[in-house]
């Protein structure tokens, strides 16, 4: 599914990401650990194609390189970022935005799009499995949302999208153990042979509801040590500085 | 002064004059007018808008008077139910109030220049004062509210060219009276030409008016319209000014807050293109104590487009309580996009709540990735931001089919951007 072969990043003459390799085969779930500044955050926006990063090394999704391809094409190829920060876009209707970015990706696809009142459906049964209330999908597109309601509204985004590609950015940092649970029920019935995810987290608990398939420790722009789920437990036991 | 823009006293002949006294009034005007010019930035409230310069540039001659023709069809809005006044080149052509009581309306063709403003500072009132020919003249009777709004259609007709219109309205609401105006104007031509108006709007004791001032097409006119209101005691003023469209626009609104308890509100969303210039100038008198007023600007200016606000607000000594606000909001997305800002305060009373503010900025591009994240274009992400930043004034309009109906028009605007 994603291939990534050292891959460097750098912003305003620094380099954050500083040769990383990793492999994400479909259907696997990636956890990525690693200390506050290791360059986390960095990676999942190379990944969506955020300007402004120097970069070299390869990446290629599904067999093709993403080098040149602009963020909405990666959107609509099936790559999907959930952000550690959801911007809060004042004046712009949460329900409306949603409909229009799942059918400008179904135009993508080629797929007919999708009428209001079908939407409507769709949005509402989601949003019940996430334990959203409705309500705040007629307000303006996370404007005052709290912290858990902007976290779950990227997970409502991302089952309504349905990409192959998941990367969730600290998506469990600010939620309480209910919500928690929710969004990785949320995640857990999105897991198939075709979907992929790199799970970004600095807490062990959220990978006992979200079993990974491999942990990676990212340190100072590269991935230091790779291993199971034990790798995470030990982790929260020794902290970084022990590793090595 | 550009000696073309001179206008010969003859011309003053051409107009149909009441009397003696008025025609001494036009020629006074006028010789006025010939002594300042059309206002330099050298003028303070003309600043950021030197109308001589733009005029230099964009005529060679003007043409003051206009002969009368019948404007092509004309798009009525059918979208919600309404009454109607045809102003064309404006002049008042006909109006029907299909759901009032007609007893409790007045109107008339205005053409009285005892209304006389007096502003010899402002060369293009005295201009007015020389010049105007036709107007609109509306009064509503004490206790009289509006059933349905009254839609002025404004319409400009496609022979217009290198023309000098000068307008004049008045507007009275009596006491305990209420109407909802739409101001739309229809431009027909596809040619520059000038249109000066003057108005005067006077709210009586817990009246209330609410408008919106909306135009309906791209069109190349250079409308300047001065507006003098006054308010006496709890009526209430709300005005949505949706006027992006002209080549040149610029509203010069100055009210006086005469009458304890008035709410005076000014909210506008404009979108400001291509190489068009927008100005919003306002001067809110608070002349007596426990007065509210409101003012939120909202622009956003594309390509070599231009956008100015310019407000003021003036508190007197005795204008204790007074609650007033004011904020301007720009938001610029092209490198050679310009706005300015002035907010001004004058307070002389001690106890007030008044506040004021301007920023302006580009699009963030964070939020953009963001939109972009999920599939959109960043074209159509900055549609929609452009939307949302002006849906906070828009979605301010109570009535569903009236908000819908402007954003369908706004939306038209910024999809060409
Ligand atoms: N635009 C930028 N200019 C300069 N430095 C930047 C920029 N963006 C990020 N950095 C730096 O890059 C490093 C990595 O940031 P990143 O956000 O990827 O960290 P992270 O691993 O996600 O951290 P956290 O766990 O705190 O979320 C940090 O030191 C950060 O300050
Ligand atoms: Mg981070």
């Amino acid at each position: 599914m994603l291939v990534i072969k050292n891959l460097k990043a750098s912003i305003n003459n620094r380099e954050i990401l500083k040769g990383l390799n990793l492999k994400i085969n479909p259907g696997e779930v990636h956890a990525i650990m690693g200390p506050n500044g290791s360059g986390k955050s960095t990676l999942a926006n190379v990944l969506s194609g955020k300007n402004g990063y120097k970069i070299s090394g390869e990446v290629k999704y599904l067999g093709e390189s993403l080098n040149d391809i602009p963020v909405e094409e990666r959107a609509q190829k099936g790559i999907f970022l959930a952000f550690q920060y959801p911007l809060e876009i004042p004046g712009v209707n949460t329900n409306n935005f949603l409909k229009t970015s799942l059918n400008t990706i179904k135009k993508a696809k080629g797929e007919k799009e999708i009428d209001t009142i079908a939407f409507l459906e769709l949005v509402k049964e989601k949003a019940k499995e996430l334990g959203i209330d409705e309500k705040i999908l007629s307000r303006q597109l996370n404007v005052g949302f709290s912290g858990g309601e902007k976290k779950k509204n990227e997970i409502l985004q991302m089952k309504i999208l349905d990409p192959n590609l998941i990367i969730l950015d600290e998506t469990d940092s600010g939620l309480d153990i209910d919500a928690l649970k929710i969004i990785s029920d949320g995640v857990n019935s999105s897991r198939s042979e075709k979907k992929s995810f790199l799970v970004i987290t600095h807490y062990q608990r959220l990978l006992e509801y979200i079993k990974p398939d491999h942990v990676h420790v990212l340190s100072d722009g590269k991935i230091i040590k790779s291993g199971t789920s034990e790798l995470a437990l030990e982790l929260e036991k020794k902290g970084y500085k022990k590793l090595n | 002064m550009n000696e073309n823009f001179k206008i010969s006293p003859s011309e003053i002949n051409k107009i149909k004059v009441l009397n003696q006294k008025d025609k001494n009034f036009r020629l006074e005007s006028l010789k006025l007018f010939n002594q300042q010019g059309f206002p330099t930035r050298n003028h303070e409230d003309w600043k950021f808008s030197d109308i001589n310069q733009i005029f230099s540039k964009n005529f060679k001659n003007l043409e003051s008077f206009k002969n009368e023709i019948k404007p092509k069809s004309i798009n009525f809005i059918k979208e919600f139910d309404h009454n109607h006044i045809l102003m064309v080149n404006g002049k008042l052509e006909n109006s029907e109030f299909k759901f009032e009581d007609k007893n409790k309306i007045k109107i008339k063709s205005y053409n009285d220049s005892n209304f006389s403003l007096n502003n010899v500072e402002n060369s293009l009132i005295n201009l007015n004062n020389a010049l105007s020919n036709n107007g609109l003249f509306l009064e509503v009777a004490d206790n009289y509210k509006f059933e349905k709004a009254i839609i002025i259609y404004n319409v400009f007709t496609d022979d217009l060219k290198d023309n000098l219109l000068n307008n004049k309205n008045k507007i009275i609401l009596g006491k305990n009276s209420e109407l909802h105006i739409v101001e739309y104007n229809i431009n027909q031509s596809k040619n520059k030409f000038i249109y000066n108006t003057t108005e005067n709007v006077i709210l009586n004791e817990n009246a209330s008016l609410k408008t919106i001032n909306l135009q309906a097409n791209q069109n190349e006119g250079f409308f300047y319209k001065f507006s003098k209101g006054k308010m006496k005691s709890n009526s209430n003023f709300s005005s949505f000014i949706f006027s992006s469209g002209p080549k040149f626009n610029k509203i010069d609104a100055e009210f006086d807050l005469e009458g304890e308890n008035c709410d005076c509100n000014i909210k506008s969303a404009l979108f400001i293109n291509r190489d068009k210039h927008q100005e919003i100038k306002t001067k809110i008198n608070h002349l007596v104590p426990n007065c509210k007023s409101y003012q939120k600007i909202k622009s956003v200016v594309d390509a070599e487009g231009k956008g100015v606000y310019q407000g003021k607000i003036y508190v007197k000594d005795i204008a204790q309580k007074t609650n007033a606000y004011q904020l301007s909001k720009a938001l610029l997305l092209s490198e050679n996009s310009e706005f300015n800002s002035k907010p001004e305060l004058e307070i002389y009373a001690d106890d007030v709540k008044c506040s004021h503010g301007s920023t302006s900025g580009n699009v963030d591009e964070n939020s953009i990735h963001y939109l972009m994240t999920r599939g959109l274009s960043k074209k159509q992400a900055i549609q929609l931001l452009v939307n949302g930043f002006l849906n906070e004034i828009i979605g301010d309009i109570k009535s569903n089919s009236v908000r819908k109906f402007i954003e369908n028009k706004i939306e038209i605007q910024i999809h060409g951007y």
